[in-house]
């Protein structure tokens, strides 16, 4: 079987580098091994939030001038980075992740404990803030439902006080959230959300809403809607008298889940092939190339293109790797980079920066990687497992995943 | 169970500091004890029970010190058996008495101690011998049988003997010290730390004490203060004007990611570093190294890199499958040895029980010193040390710790898992007889906080109502939430929230504690952050910081001295 490109990853930047490549006509196979970052995404996306010393970004467009050349940032060049950004945002859009935001000035997000963090694009009906303290409204409830223990309602409340928002709290439930509770572990976000994704349910829950909310309220309520589609959200805005947001939970996140469904829907609609739960197993290489590679359900079957991308993910995800002599990526053996003494990959205190964050695999600046020093012409590297970045202290993780992987399509397409 | 007592039962409560400090100063006591620690809640039980009015004092929590950073090994002295016959003697009798007042603390997997090709066979023979000597039931086995009874051993062992050895929670057992002193009238203040003596014409009357919550000083008098402050016993002897010669040993152990072994496995070769492996609960743990450090450290150990090395290098020796198997997290404690009067050198340390009178050994009256021992012997220290304490205030009240129950073990635990209620099964395995007061009648109740250990809101709630809890750490020794393979990944964030609404806390020091709570998960995980560990760490690092923003509620300056 021949492609024109293979993708390995089927997280945020292997989707996005593929529709890409499917919508400009490219025969397109996208090898996803299972989960990804996706399942705890915060409902929007980050661009790029804090400079190196923690200061919060007005203009992420501006600051990406001030990043080390290691960063992906500066491979894609500042101007570069703005087209992409509006086609990243196109993309979301047409592949129905209505969001809101702009590129030249970050607002900002709740987070579940209700701590503003700032953002580029934010899902319409997640809760997004001006600035970390202006409000919607001065007065606010906050709905949970009855023993669900991923939305930490005593934080987030306390955190919207010290913004001098009036939180009440409430909760609600029906007599299948009920049942569901029965077995404990079945009250996790997107176990809710399967629930929840029914008409009846829906009036159910929309009249325990009205009953503890006026109409001129403003009622949040924990992210555990629309997991396939957002019929359920607009049934519920339907129903519902008061106006109603969404606010982030503890993973795994549905809007997470809804990104990747999406995505996936998106690239398959236009031809894509994706292949579910095989992971990528090894590859054949000659002189500068990758020729194909293997999964693990087709150990038999050379999967060939002409061009490949590794879109793997960070360490979390299982390909970037360390064991306690070095650090590595597993499937192809590519250079990376990292130091070779572990006592330097990590910091003591959590809350400092974390030099391991920024291993990862080394590339060019057109995101062709290295095996042994030497370049591999038809493999590139896309989205997280890049090196050169912090995700973590840079809030840069959707950005970096989506801008890397629009970049590569187009350095494929350009050749 | 002839001859064996049950406790009265009485009402759990684990209650301290939040009472007012005037009740508990107020009074003479006959003793105090220092230290919270299984020593120090030990003697503070037996002296209780002998119907002395006792107050201990701990400067910081319960388990803080060695009792909470050990093997969680139930000895059967085997290992002392040829270099120690004395503490192999102490360590037998101990662990047949704590399989009986403790049952619901020992997991009674039994031990194997193994010779590899590199080892010399013969010292099985003198082991034997040894181990018999000290009444310890050892038995040769075949070591094909011994590959059977414990499949994850090194099959290349060429020998096998098989001894009495158990896991035992330290934590467990120390909380049904406490309420059971508590239930003889003992009172306890923690967070409260010895700053002076009250020294009168060569006795001491009491103590001065600093409240590290509050920052206040105060003054309580006894007729005598035993020190059970295991390696900090000598800082609190110096305090007294007294010496107490101390060779504090650090020893570092790793946390294995799961139960690889069902049974104790040991190296048959004189003590060395790293030779044990021990099932605790869902995890194992291989330790330990010893290194002797001086005291003035000994509140700030760390595992180095090479130690880490040497747990691994060994611990594969012993059971090949921890070469693949991910370690949670990396610890170290202090071991107080301490070097017998006419050995100022230390040179021949024992792991005997020290027990010191220093009226005639200083001049010094009102003051005990009891250290040494292990967590294994803890029993018998607390009733040596009673019994000097009793003698000195002229009591005859016999010792009786030997054979009544402790609070939890009160009946035999069947052991039988129920399969439509795990949790609960589990829930009895942590906390015996003292499970009927978790409540899980309501659906909240049986609401899940910590999946790997099976943590449910009622658990929390017990936590919280009997046993004093009021943070993290405290629930974490409790209940085992977050010791579990996610390392507290999710359900930290839980925890922390469901602790803030059941225990009424600021909300603003439940974010803090949720944040030092991470912090140290990763301090632990941090000498050993590769591979897994290291993937977990960037997941808790995306959730906490990245997704949740809860840096931003650590406040700067602790931050800095971090």
């Amino acid at each position: 079987m021949k492609y024109d490109t293979i993708i390995i990853g089927g997280g945020l930047s292997g989707l996005a580098c593929g529709i890409s490549l499917a919508s400009k006509g490219q025969k397109v196979m996208i090898a996803a091994a299972g989960q990804s970052s996706l399942h705890f995404n915060s409902g929007s996306f980050d661009l790029l939030g804090y400079d190196e010393q923690g200061n919060v970004i007005d203009n992420p467009l501006e600051a990406v001038k001030q990043l080390g050349p290691e960063h992906p940032y500066s491979k894609i060049g500042a101007a570069q980075l703005n087209i992409l950004a509006n086609q990243a945002q196109e993309l979301l859009n047409t592949a129905g992740i209505r969001v809101k935001g702009q590129t030249g000035r970050n607002h900002f997000r709740l987070s579940p404990i209700g701590v503003a963090k700032p953002t580029w694009l934010t899902i319409e009906n997640m809760i997004s803030l001006e600035t970390p303290d202006q409000f919607p409204q001065q007065e606010v409830i906050v709905a949970n439902i009855r023993g669900f223990l991923d939305f930490p309602v005593e934080f987030l409340i306390d955190n919207l006080e010290k913004k001098g928002i009036k939180a009440l709290l409430k909760t609600f439930t029906t007599p299948e959230l009920e049942y569901a509770r029965e077995n404990p572990s079945e009250m996790r976000a997107t176990n809710i959300a399967k629930v929840l994704d029914d008409e009846t349910n829906i009036k159910k829950i929309a009249d325990e809403i009205n009953h503890i909310s006026q109409a001129q309220d403003l009622v949040i309520l924990p992210a555990v809607l629309g997991i396939a589609n957002l019929s359920a959200v607009n049934l519920l805005r339907k129903y519902v008298h008061a106006q109603i947001t969404f606010a982030a939970t503890m993973p795994p996140s549905v809007p997470g889940v809804l990104i990747q469904t999406r995505l996936r829907q998106y690239f398959q609609s236009m031809g894509g092939m994706f292949l579910e739960q095989n992971k990528v197993v090894r590859g054949d290489f000659s002189d500068d190339k990758l020729n194909s590679v293997y999964t693990e359900n087709l150990q038999d079957e050379p999967l060939q293109a002409s061009d490949f991308v590794l879109a793997t993910g960070s360490f979390f995800s299982g390909d970037l790797n360390t064991n306690y002599k070095k650090v590595f990526e597993t499937l192809f053996d590519l250079d990376v980079d990292g130091s070779e003494d572990r006592t330097q990959w990590a910091e003591e205190n959590i809350f400092k920066a974390q030099p391991y964050m920024k291993y990862g695999v080394r590339t060019g600046s057109d995101f062709t990687v290295r095996k042994n020093g030497k370049k591999v012409n038809n493999l590139y590297a896309a989205g997280l497992v890049l090196n050169g970045h912090n995700t973590v202290k840079s809030a840069d993780g959707e950005g970096v995943s989506l801008l890397t992987g629009l970049q590569v399509a187009e350095n494929i397409l350009k050749k | 169970m002839e001859g064996i007592i049950t406790a009265p039962k009485l009402i759990i409560d684990l209650k301290t500091t939040d009472l007012d400090m005037k009740n508990f100063t107020d009074n003479l006591y006959d003793v105090i004890v220092i230290g919270g620690g299984i020593t120090g809640v030990g003697t503070a039980r037996d002296c209780a029970m002998r119907g002395l009015k006792v107050l201990l004092v701990e400067k910081r929590d319960f388990t803080n010190g060695a009792t909470g950073r050990n093997h969680g090994l139930l000895h059967s002295g085997s290992r002392y058996a040829v270099t120690d016959p004395e503490s192999a003697k102490e360590c037998i009798q101990e662990n047949m008495i704590l399989r009986k007042i403790a049952r619901h603390c020992v997991d009674p997997t039994d031990g194997l101690f193994i010779t590899l090709p590199e080892d010399d066979l013969n010292y099985q023979k003198k082991f034997v011998e040894a181990c018999h000597q000290a009444g310890i039931n050892a038995e040769i086995i075949d070591p094909e049988y011994a590959k059977q009874i414990e499949p994850a051993v090194n099959p290349d062992l060429i020998g096998a003997v098989r001894v009495p050895d158990a896991s035992i929670d330290p934590f467990r057992l120390s909380t049904a010290n406490i309420i059971d002193a508590k239930r003889h009238g003992c009172r306890f203040l923690t967070y409260h730390e010895v700053i002076g003596f009250l020294i009168d014409n060569g006795r001491i009357k009491g103590v001065r004490l600093r409240n590290h919550k509050t920052g206040e000083t105060c003054e309580v008098h006894s007729k005598l203060t035993i020190n059970a402050a295991g390696s900090w016993g000598c800082l609190i002897a110096k305090m007294a004007g007294v010496t107490v010669n101390m060779f504090p040993a650090k020893g570092s152990l790793l946390i294995f990611g799961h139960r690889v072994n069902n049974m104790v496995i040991n190296r048959c070769r004189k003590p060395a570093n790293a030779d044990i492996l021990v099932p605790d609960d869902a995890v194992c743990v291989i330790g330990t190294t010893s290194d002797r450090v001086p005291v003035e450290t000994i509140d700030h150990l760390k595992v180095t890199p090479e130690e880490v090395n040497t747990l691994i290098t060994e611990g594969e020796q012993m059971a090949p499958a921890l070469a693949s198997t991910r370690i949670l997290r990396a610890y170290t404690g202090v071991r107080p040895l301490v070097a017998k009067d006419n050995d100022p050198s230390g040179r021949s340390i024992s792991r005997g029980i020290v027990l010191l009178d220093h009226e005639t050994r200083d001049g010094l009256a009102g003051f005990i010193t009891i250290t040494g021992g292990k967590m294994m012997t803890y029993r018998r220290m607390a009733e040596q040390a009673t019994d000097l304490a009793c003698k000195k205030l002229g009591i005859s009240r016999r010792c009786e710790t030997a054979t009544t129950l402790l609070p939890g073990s009160e009946a035999e635990n069947d052991h039988k898992p129920d399969p439509y209620n795990y949790t609960f099964f589990v829930q009895k395995g942590r906390h015996g007889t003292l499970t009927e007061n978790i409540p899980h009648e309501k659906i909240e109740d049986r609401a899940m906080v910590c999946e790997c250990e099976e943590v449910s809101v009622g658990e929390v709630k017990y936590a919280v109502d009997k046993l004093n809890t009021d943070n993290l750490a405290k629930l974490r020794r409790h209940t085992r939430m977050g010791m579990g393979t996610c390392q507290s990944e999710l359900c930290a964030c839980r925890a922390a929230n469901v602790l803030c609404q059941v225990a009424k806390l600021k909300v603003e020091k439940s974010e803090q504690d949720l944040a030092n709570f991470i912090a140290e998960r990763w301090k632990g995980m941090y000498p050993v952050a590769w591979g897994e560990t290291l993937k977990e760490g960037q997941f808790m690092s995306q959730i906490y910081e990245g997704l949740c923003g809860l840096n931003q509620l650590v406040p700067k300056k602790k931050e800095d001295q971090k």
